[in-house]
């Protein structure tokens, strides 16, 4: 295979600190608070390796609105192109987005076939793991999951996947692929101050790539509460209802007043009183219900 | 080329930034946090009236939670209290007078508008020195790699610890006499609870200042309200918290348990707790203001003004900002740092702290502290427990009663009272 060209980093971001209000269910995010998650940061620093390593272009993609180009700008001043899918649905929407069409969306995006597609593991808050999947479908190339390590092998790669047990699953990766990462200690380097202040200014690119509704349209969301159970009212005074529960008044057998008697006379009292409710038979106690 | 570097993107420094920035200058502001504010502890009430020259109809987009329409004065005693309460509908409309708000939320609006007048924001980033060519900053020093930044002028906004400040030698290495600890809950509780509590409705919002609830450590206390939570707190002094052995969230718990703050607080839930220091020293401990190639504004210049009543920082912080972004072009021109403090001196930030720079001596003296509360609630029980049949005690009697029995001679409460009366005349 020829030496890659162009890593494609698909990275999700998101609001890192949404508060969910218990009572309501009213989910509030923060424009300010939207970041890459830790994976994601992972994902965008084994592309720039790489990528470095092979000489190749590192193309950062999301998808999301303009509160993602504050952290695009960030990684464009350590190097990465940076392009944003714009979506214009509502938060909600987004959840319920259809992602094979994402992931159509995503490669449509990316202009030129990539030769490596690094995702995070899963999305900070979706969290389905799915994306990476449907994109190595598109682009009909392998997928390697759950990868905590990624290294060059000349035009390959040699990957670390975590098992049960602590153990660790070691693969070579062929290029084409698209690879999904933990985070695994990977830390996102951060751009050096004049990369920083030219980037501040830098206009993120938009790819007005068209990505279709949710195939599952949410209707509505809201907290989850069970319906209230219809009770009839209840009937009667208070004081027949009180009674009706006690029984206070109703007729009921008496209680069996037995003694004072010796030991064996009690105990044929006992032995009478359970032979007269089915709990003994006549044959095994000598005893007949009276 | 920058021509000038604002550390901090708190109230001074992006109000240093916004005017710079309106200048035509080339204004960099670092912000250490994600975003301006995002490590901030303080939320208080903030009175934004300094803002009207610069930022006209600021309330109609300034993130408030509640405008501050009730002002009380409460002096505790163990088992007692004494209010005064002041309410005014005035404070409630335009212009306003002071409002809660979060400071993530607040600084990162004026950020924002420092950034639409132009300035540019560099978040994450630390300033970690100064840049020193002879006598003159010239630059300062950040955690980025290459992260040396020159500018003919640097504005020093980064908090009450400075440590710009300190390396310029204008701020000593440690300065705990000065500096008072305020720690602070937001406890949550639902809107309309709030509103019956305090007896406020809408956007209205309560401020208010205790006096006796730091054990005898000078300080005071607060509570003021936000939308949907309270903050509770005290700031007492460092030195004698130190002294005394005691933990502030100790005497936190202290004044939430008071029967007077308690039925405020009932079923609220812990949300936040934060603590952060406060310059106190007032006028007479302020720092050199300038070194050659820089201006210290805000906390790190020491410009909050703690005088009893009045208990301001970010009013201080911004107009101290001001007045560095206003003045940056001329000193980039002239290199001369002096315009800055005379403009100071001009202006209520200096004027206010020169006018009441004894009143750190009297609000945190120890009669003040230890003996006076006491004194008032016994007045103030006196006056209001009938003992029939004893006939009513006159009121010099009470006073006497009440000084004798907290140790306070009337000569003391004569000096005092003459001595409050020339710092607050």
């Amino acid at each position: 295979m020829a030496e890659p060209r162009l890593v494609a980093v698909l990275a999700r971001c998101s609001d890192l600190r949404v508060e969910v209000d218990a009572l309501t269910g009213a989910v509030s995010r923060d424009a300010r608070t939207v970041a890459f998650s830790s994976s994601d940061a992972a994902a965008i620093e084994h592309g720039l390796q790489l990528a470095s390593a092979w000489g190749a272009r590192t193309l950062v993609l999301t998808a999301g609105g303009p509160e993602c180009d504050g952290p695009l700008r960030d990684v464009a001043a350590l190097g990465a192109e940076v392009r944003r899918v714009a979506t214009h649905g509502s938060y909600v929407e987004e959840l319920a987005a259809d992602e094979r069409a994402l992931a159509r969306a995503m490669v449509s995006a990316m202009g030129e076939r990539p030769d490596l597609v690094l995702c995070a593991d899963r999305s900070a808050d979706r969290g389905t793991g799915a994306l990476p999947a449907f994109v190595a479908h598109e682009l009909g190339v392998v997928q390697a999951p759950g990868l905590v390590s990624l290294e060059r092998d000349g035009n390959e790669l040699i990957a670390e996947r975590r098992l049960d047990f602590g153990r660790r699953e070691r693969m070579r990766v062929p290029l084409p692929a698209v690879c999904s990462v933990e985070a695994a200690g990977t830390r996102l380097r951060r751009a050096s101050l004049p990369a920083s202040l030219a980037a501040a200014r830098f206009e993120v690119p938009v790819a007005e790539v068209a990505v279709p509704g949710p195939a599952v349209r949410v209707l509505g969301s809201r907290a989850a509460r069970p319906r209230p159970r219809h009770l009839p009212a209840p009937t009667g005074s208070s004081r027949e209802r009180l009674l009706a529960l006690t029984g206070a008044l109703l007729s009921h057998e008496p209680p069996t007043v037995i003694g004072p008697v010796d030991a064996s006379g009690a105990a044929d009292a006992l032995l009478e009183f359970l032979a007269r409710n089915g709990y003994l038979s006549e044959a095994r106690t000598g005893y007949a219900a009276s | 080329m920058t021509d000038v570097i604002v550390v901090g993107a708190g109230p001074a420094g992006s109000a240093a930034a916004l005017l710079a920035a309106r200048d035509g200058l080339d204004v960099v502001l670092l912000e250490r946090g994600p975003f301006p504010g995002s490590k901030n502890a303080y939320g208080g009430v903030v009175y934004g009236r300094v803002l009207d020259e610069v930022l006209p109809n600021w309330w109609d987009e300034v993130p408030v939670q509640r405008w501050v329409t009730r002002r009380s004065t409460m002096v505790l005693t163990e088992g007692r209290a004494l209010t005064v309460d002041f309410r005014s509908t005035d404070w409630g409309k335009a212009p306003y007078n002071g409002c809660t708000t979060f400071r993530a939320d607040f600084d990162s609006w004026l950020a924002g508008k420092a950034v639409e007048a132009g300035a540019q924001l560099v978040t994450s980033t630390v300033a970690t020195g100064l840049v020193v060519e002879g006598d003159r900053v010239v630059g300062v020093r950040t955690d980025r790699s290459d992260g040396d930044l020159r500018a003919p002028l640097v504005i020093a906004a980064d908090g009450v610890k400075s440590f710009l400040a300190k390396e310029a030698v204008l701020l000593p290495r440690t300065q705990a006499k000065h500096l008072t600890l305020g720690v602070k809950e937001v406890l949550s509780l639902p809107r309309e609870v709030i509103d019956e509590r305090f007896g406020v409705r809408g956007n209205e919002g309560v401020d208010v200042e205790i006096l006796g609830c730091t054990r005898g450590i000078p300080g005071g206390g607060f509570v003021y309200t936000n939308r949907d939570s309270i903050s509770v707190g005290v700031v007492v002094s460092v030195e004698h918290l130190a002294a005394a052995k005691v933990r502030a969230e100790d005497l936190v718990a202290d004044l939430k348990a008071h029967p007077a703050v308690a039925p405020w607080v009932e079923g609220a839930d812990l949300k936040e707790y934060t603590a952060h220091l406060i310059p106190e020293g007032g006028y007479d401990h302020l720092p050199p203001l300038s070194t050659p190639g820089m201006l210290v504004t805000g906390d790190a210049a020491g410009l909050c003004l703690a005088a009893g009543i009045w208990l301001e920082g970010v009013n201080f912080a911004i107009g101290s900002g001001l007045e560095a972004g206003r003045h940056a072009r001329r000193i980039i021109e002239t290199r001369d740092e002096k315009p800055y403090r005379a403009a100071l001196e001009e202006t209520f930030v200096l004027q206010d702290h020169k006018r009441l720079r004894g009143a750190p001596g009297v609000v945190l003296s120890e009669r003040v502290q230890q003996q006076y509360p006491g004194l008032i609630a016994d007045l103030v029980q006196g006056l209001f427990t009938v003992t029939n049949p004893t006939a009513k005690p006159g009121v010099v009697k009470l006073l006497r009663a009440a000084a004798k029995n907290n140790g306070v001679k009337l000569r003391h409460l004569m000096t005092d009272g003459l001595r409050g009366g020339k710092v607050f005349r």
